[in-house]
């Protein structure tokens, strides 16, 4: 029988954190029809779809109104304070790419009839209460994405 | 419609367990088919696998062909997979339910398996941060535990339950998981161990959340009137009941409120032709104490913002008003998604054939519901089962 080599290979052990794990969506008009809600963002608006047919206010910001199928849609604002319905704050297991994070906030915000999760910074747990006004804050990605977090109003 | 009933079941010991995925559903399978003489796995005419997350948790997709291969199944009817996040199971015994009764199949399998243990625990985490909507609800750091701690602090806002309340179904379905063999946790666990664990995301304590679980389990469907050719003591499928309303926080019906649940509950007791007060057991998805104590309000055994004064007066043990989660529950059993219901499946059929130990064998039961939640308890799916033919 004729010896078996065996041989050393390289692969790469560090990767770099795939698109797929990046919880940020892909906000310009290349990759989704909703990309002026984050051209807003960049504003400091906080927007969302409106049905023109319906008058349904929608959320998340959509191209369609499931209500009614109408895509007259509009773009509305939500204002920049809301009050906070519920929270918590994460303490483990957080997922890749919030580690350095911890321990954060989190919060269930009320905004102009809707209820949106959000991220609620400058803040600790045993220091919020239900109810408590909060005002929006906008977040830069490196890549220069953006997205909405709440703050504790002063 | 044909009536249904599983004629035998077998599972792998539940946990952070030594194996692989293939593993899994190897021992699965062998205990299985062990376990009833005269099927062999050539016999299988569907085969649906509840798997949530292979494609994450074992950069696996296409996984129904591989619990054939590894099993030796070849369908000649049907074959998928069945993904409703921790529901993944429930929703493979329905279609194989389904299957069978309706004609499609004369011999159907439905299999579950999950491996959640990771070499990167992080990575497991990041899994389940993607089944609320993962751009808007997600990417805030809404995974399971922050999202039910939400939910229990408004529970407990709105309706007084108290931690010690919430504890209280902890300390019971780990003190029946002492006495299931394939349990994940075979301690006691107390109130007070409960109250002091660690904090996961406020008012959740550790012993307020089920585990990370590595486990697989099969049960073998067939039309209720050939079940005498395969065992004595089949386990009769009577009714069933699902339904979803939103996904993401904004568009859930409400937080406090399982409407989902409560529809899934009238459509079972309708199909089922039962009423609430004739279930003995119900083991039900508690996957973090909360949901347990609002499972008691949406299926009616107690008033809307009574579940915490329910497991107060002892009404969900053995012996109350029902016997919620006998098992164990995934508090105790483990929660190894796409197996779940599969596992409370196996259990009911235990429970009616007297094969459970004494300590958690609910006398003279004859109605029994598995129930599942999934995503932000936006879904909500439940199977009811008897032991004689209805």
């Amino acid at each position: 029988m004729k010896k078996v080599k065996s041989e050393r290979v390289k692969r790469t052990e560090e990767i770099k954190l795939p698109q797929m794990l990046d919880f940020y969506p892909l906000e310009d008009e290349k990759n989704t029809r909703i990309s002026l809600f984050f051209e807003n963002l960049k504003e400091h608006r906080l927007t969302t779809t409106k049905c023109n047919s319906c008058g349904k206010l929608l959320w998340p910001p959509r191209i369609i109104c499931p209500d009614c199928m109408s895509d007259e849609l509009e773009w509305i604002d939500l204002g920049s304070e809301g009050e906070l319905y519920a929270f918590t704050e994460m303490r483990l297991g957080a997922p890749l790419g919030f580690a350095e994070d911890v321990p954060f906030c989190i919060g269930i915000v009320k905004i102009s009839g809707l209820s949106i999760s959000a991220r609620i910074d400058n803040a600790k747990y045993e220091e919020l209460k239900i109810g408590a006004k909060v005002q929006l804050k906008i977040v830069e990605l490196e890549d220069g994405r953006v997205f909405y977090r709440f703050v504790p109003s002063k | 419609m044909r009536k249904v009933a599983i004629v035998a079941g077998g599972a792998t010991k539940c946990g952070r367990r030594e194996a692989s995925w293939r593993d899994l559903v190897q021992e699965a399978g062998k205990s299985m088919f062990d376990s009833v003489d005269n099927i062999s796995p050539r016999d299988i005419e569907a085969l649906l696998v509840g798997a949530a997350q292979p494609e994450r948790f074992t950069f696996q997709v296409h996984v129904a062909p591989m619990v054939a291969e590894y099993l030796g199944i070849t369908p000649t009817k049907v074959i998928a997979t069945t993904e409703l996040m921790c529901a993944s199971g429930q929703a493979a015994i329905r279609y194989a339910w389904a299957c069978v009764a309706s004609g499609m199949a004369d011999i159907a399998l439905a299999f579950g398996v999950e491996k959640m243990y990771m070499r990167d625990m992080a990575e497991a985490q990041t899994n389940m941060t993607c089944v609320l909507d993962r751009e808007w609800d997600g990417v805030n750091g809404l995974s399971a535990p922050p999202f039910f701690a939400m939910t229990a602090q408004r529970h407990m806002f709105e309706y007084g339950t108290t931690k010690e309340q919430m504890a209280m179904v902890s300390a019971k379905n780990h003190h029946y998981s002492t006495m299931n063999p394939i349990a994940q946790f075979q301690k006691e666990v107390t109130v007070e161990k409960v109250l002091s664990s660690p904090m996961v995301s406020p008012p959740l304590n550790l012993f307020d959340c089920s585990g990370i679980t590595d486990g697989a389990a099969g049960v073998i469907l067939v039309p209720a009137e050939d079940a005498s050719k395969y065992t004595d003591t089949p386990l009769h499928l009577i009714g069933s009941g699902q339904a979803n309303i939103g996904n993401v926080v904004n568009n859930l019906a409400s937080i406090t409120e399982w409407v989902p649940l409560k529809l899934a509950v009238e459509e079972t007791l309708r199909t089922a032709k039962i009423t609430r007060d004739d279930i003995d057991i119900a083991e039900l998805h508690d996957c973090f104490t909360i949901s347990e104590i609002m499972e008691y309000e949406a299926f009616g055994w107690c008033e809307k913002g009574g579940g915490g004064a329910f497991i107060e007066e002892g009404e969900p043990y053995i012996g109350g008003k029902v016997a919620a989660n006998p098992r164990g529950g995934l508090l105790g059993c483990g929660h190894p998604l796409g197996a779940t219901a599969i596992l409370q499946a196996i259990d009911v059929m235990q429970q009616f054939r007297g094969e459970v130990p004494k300590g958690r064998l609910v006398k003279d039961a004859e109605i029994a519901v598995t129930q599942n939640l999934s995503g932000a308890a936006n879904v909500h799916s439940i199977m009811a089962y008897s032991r004689s033919p209805k």
